[in-house]
């Protein structure tokens, strides 16, 4: 049995608020999809044809923002810059700075897809800093989890069991957040070296008192590690001797656009191009290394070209693979196989549709997939929300044996 | 009134039913080994309470499992003959989350105690539910690593109960609660299935189920092994006890600290009746008569400390603090937070009887909550020392009585109850690190609307669709929450065969 996997031209709603969304929701039949800037529409698997596109750019408004409390609500669909500029303007920010961000991803689409960035490694990813969600089920159900306050254990922790949850849940539609000040200060040590030793540094850094804010790799001439710094202006600069000595000859300190500079460097170094196939992973920071091989023998194997981005002490990868799309879905295959057997996790990103045909797009389930079934069918009976985005792990009702009886 | 949708009342409906028979008892004898079964009235009272000691259920049975496949076993004959099971750390719990359910069993996992193994290169250990919080720290230390979460009771209070109540303490504005500290579970579900949620990766694809049993309380499963995330010990650690004249100056010497753009590792706030049953339990140098002291630690790379000490004792200054005591050394920082993890045992010294409360408020409503919090307690002739975790608007007002006069117990319930609705009002939450257990579940219809329990309790029908695990805790029982049972009526999606009760 063939499922069609075209990318749905359904109708495309843009409810102005949580109710018109859950009287949406609840007036609909069929697959339903939900957007934000739609950024990683690809991640994962891809649903099937949508009946229904349900966008959240009317749902971007700022609820509420304290100040002095340090939090935030807003809609699912606001921009992160545009919440960053604002908040920018009370001395705080949303410590999150995902790729992303620049592409115009909001609020509901990082949460419901768990993307992160390098500063990841101080805050905490969003999973670490969402206080409470309203979440409108498919069946137009609205519930809120969580709360407006920083501290809360008051009944199940519905934002974070949102996060990674690519839509298969509900639509996210507003979003509760803390908040940090902004630091007043930020320096950024680069070094050329091959990931060997980056992941060696990456370690001793995490092992030491000095509490990078980031530690970031790429295949740049060879290998380039940076490592961000951020705090007082005292507190940046009494790290420098340091990690100048850490990083041994070649170490360079940098400040201000040249600051910039380099982390643009990096994030370009992740970004997807025209006929390229990203995948994320995950893995324990010291198995870096392993995995960076396993990228290169799986590349060989196929003869696939294959480029690899990392942040070491995090344990988080991107993988980038050119080639033909039969070559490029076995060699992803094969290295996911390798990721998972050193225990990690692997996520198809952007990719050209050709791919698809030859590949798996979630590859083998985890142990709680029961749970996650049973889960599901709870929260939404009719199974709406996004079939085929989890491939296999989540059937889609018309092709597994649970259809509505 | 529509506190509850129909499709929750069938919901919460379904709580086993199952008996505890000889046939159960010999299937859950086999399944543990000796010494793991407890059966003896007399030692079945230990387990009749936790913490929350107002309220007590003797367990039918309970059972002492050592590893993984005993507990799934015993599980498995729970969910087979419908009996209702209760996790059980070491009963810490001050929400009655491990009150036993009548006709139903107690696992007990405190002989889970191993630390399975240290990872000090990618800084996590995995251990087994039954290890106390500060052991972990303890078996790492070596390596100058920690385990952040630090609730008061930690030298006792394990890491399972932990996992289950999402626990804080002192030092969460700064470093978060357990959720954020732990990596992967080995979970057994309420049939008795063992699986991971969680792993060696940052993050799993899909939903973030590690994420939702955190907190949970015991009612989605029972977790028995933990991975928690480890931290580098700070360089500095500097601790100050800042002296005020009264309680606003204090809050507004934290909201300073706030606006200043410093995170402080802790913000503690104690009145004069908590810094006078303190001084008495364990002398840990507070000033006696003091309207409210402010315990202010910092953190984290040495110079950066330095300069964000200075200015936290400015801001102190600048909001009339009378005295500031800056710890020397470890001995004395040591004995401050002695002082300040003492404080709810110590009002025994004060009161024959107290009620412990934990309730939220954003951080900027301390002023007016406490002055309410006042005349409550005034209205109600009933003393209130509040105990607080400053930074985070986390409050634990402490409720004075006396059981011996009659009626008084009724009061101090009542108005303990009173304040946390009040917190509620304020934009916060009924329960900031106690959890809602037994205590609070009615009180959570004064947070949550009808839907967003129905949400709740299909996530939790989805793990339990039975009801067999720890029934009765955090999800509101209708009919124990004020309201009468009404004649039955079947929800449509039981009419439609989608759901039965069973």
């Amino acid at each position: 049995m063939s499922v069609t996997q075209t990318h749905g031209t359904g109708v495309v709603e843009r409810p102005g608020s949580v109710a018109e969304a859950a009287e949406l929701l609840r007036g609909s039949t069929g697959p339903v999809v939900f957007r934000g800037a739609g950024t990683k529409q690809a991640w994962a698997g891809r649903p099937d044809q949508a009946a229904l596109v349900v966008e959240t750019g009317g749902l971007a408004q700022v609820l509420a923002h304290n100040p002095s409390d340090m939090t935030v609500a807003v809609g699912a669909g606001l921009p992160l810059r545009d919440l960053q500029t604002l908040l920018g303007g009370a001395g705080q920010w949303l410590a999150l700075d995902p790729d992303t961000e620049a592409a115009g991803a909001t609020v509901g689409g990082l949460l419901a897809t768990g993307d992160s960035g390098p500063r990841r490694l101080r805050y905490g990813a969003l999973r670490d800093l969402v206080i409470g969600v309203t979440l409108v089920l498919s069946d137009g159900l609205v519930a809120r989890g969580g709360g407006t306050v920083i501290k809360n254990v008051a009944g199940y922790d519905l934002p974070k069991l949102l996060y990674g949850s690519l839509g298969t849940l509900g639509l996210v539609a507003e979003v509760v957040l803390r908040l940090h000040p902004l630091p007043s200060a930020s320096a950024t040590v680069t070094a050329p070296v091959p990931i060997g030793p980056a992941v060696d540094l990456a370690l001793r850094l995490r092992a030491s008192a000095l509490e990078p804010a980031a530690v970031d790799w790429a295949d740049v001439d060879g290998g380039l590690l940076a490592v961000r710094f951020e705090g007082t202006e005292d507190g940046v600069a009494a790290r420098r001797p340091a990690v100048l000595d850490l990083l041994g000859a070649g170490a360079g300190w940098h400040t201000g656009s040249a600051e910039d500079d380099v982390w643009l460097r990096l994030v370009g170094e992740r970004r997807a191009e025209d006929g390229t196939t990203v995948v994320g992973a995950g893995s324990r920071p010291s198995a870096t290394a392993d995995v960076a091989r396993a990228l290169v023998q799986a590349g060989e194997a196929s003869g696939v070209r294959t480029r690899f981005a990392s942040q070491p002490a995090l344990g988080l990868h991107t993988a980038r693979f050119d080639g033909a799309p039969a070559a490029v879905g076995s060699a992803v295959t094969d290295w996911r196989e390798r990721v998972q057997a050193q225990g990690g996790t692997v996520l198809l990103r952007d990719r050209p549709a050709a791919v698809d045909g030859g590949l798996d797009a979630l590859g083998p389930p985890p142990s709680s997939v029961s749970l996650l079934r049973d889960l599901h069918r709870r929260l939404d009976p009719q199974g709406r929300c996004a079939p085929g985005r989890l491939g296999s792990w989540l059937p889609s009702p018309t092709a597994g044996e649970d259809s509505a009886t | 009134m529509t506190t509850y949708t129909e499709e929750y009342r069938a919901l919460v409906a379904q709580t086993g039913g199952g008996q505890v028979t000889e046939a159960f008892r010999r299937e859950v004898a086999a399944a543990v080994g000796p010494g793991g079964l407890i059966s003896e009235p007399a030692q079945l009272r230990t387990y009749e309470c936790d913490g929350l000691t107002g309220y007590r259920v003797v367990p039918a049975l309970v059972v002492l499992p050592v590893t993984t496949e005993e507990v799934a076993a015993v599980v498995r004959a729970c969910a087979r003959h419908r009996v209702p099971f209760v996790a059980r750390g070491a009963g810490t719990g001050l929400s009655g989350g491990a009150l036993p359910v009548a006709d139903g069993i107690v696992i007990g996992l405190a002989r889970m105690r191993a630390i399975r193994s240290v990872d000090v290169a990618d800084q996590r250990a995995v251990v087994l539910p039954g290890v106390t919080n500060a052991e972990i720290s303890a078996a790492v230390a070596q390596h100058d690593l920690y385990f952040a979460p630090d609730p008061s009771s930690q030298v006792v209070c394990t890491i399972g109960g932990n996992v289950a109540e999402n626990s804080g303490g002192a030092h969460c504005l700064k470093y978060g609660f357990t959720t954020n500290h732990v990596l992967a579970l080995t979970f057994v579900s309420p049939d008795g299935e063992v699986v991971t949620l969680g792993g060696d990766a940052p993050d799993q694809v899909g939903p973030d189920l590690r994420a939702v049993v955190l907190g949970s309380e015991g009612t989605l499963g029972i977790v028995t092994e933990v991975t928690v995330r480890l931290l580098r010990r700070p360089e500095a650690v500097r601790t100050l006890v800042a002296d005020f004249p009264d309680p606003g100056s204090a809050g507004d010497a934290v909201s300073d600290i706030i606006a200043a753009g410093i995170i402080p590792a802790a913000v503690e706030m104690l009145d004069e009746l908590a810094i006078e049953a303190c001084e008495k339990a364990v002398q840990a140098g507070y000033t006696l008569g003091c309207p409210a002291a402010l315990v202010v630690e910092l953190d984290g790379v040495g110079a950066e400390v330095d300069e964000e000490f200075q200015r936290v004792q400015e801001i102190c200054r600048a909001n009339a603090s009378t005295n500031i005591r800056i710890a020397d050394d470890a001995g004395e920082r040591a004995r401050i937070w002695k002082g300040r993890k003492a404080a709810f045992a110590a009002m025994g010294r004060i009161s024959p009887d107290y009620f412990v409360q934990d309730g939220v408020i954003p951080r900027t409503k301390l002023g007016s909550t406490l002055t309410r919090i006042r005349e409550m307690s005034d209205a109600a002739g009933l003393r209130v020392a509040n105990v607080f975790h400053a930074g985070d608007g986390n409050l634990h007002p402490l409720v004075l009585y006396n059981g011996a006069v009659a009626g008084e117990a009724e009061r101090a319930e009542h108005l303990a109850t009173a304040i946390v609705e009040l917190c509620v009002e304020q934009g916060g939450s009924i329960t900031g690190e106690h959890g809602v257990g037994s205590d609070k579940a009615c009180s959570m219809t004064a947070m949550f609307g009808p839907e967003d329990l129905t949400v709740m309790a299909r996530v939790r029908a989805a793990f339990d669709p039975q009801g067999i695990c720890n029934p009765g805790k955090v999800l509101p029982t209708p009919r124990l929450c004020g309201e009468r049972p009404g004649p039955y009526r079947p929800h449509p999606l039981e009419a439609a065969g989608l759901i039965e009760r069973m």
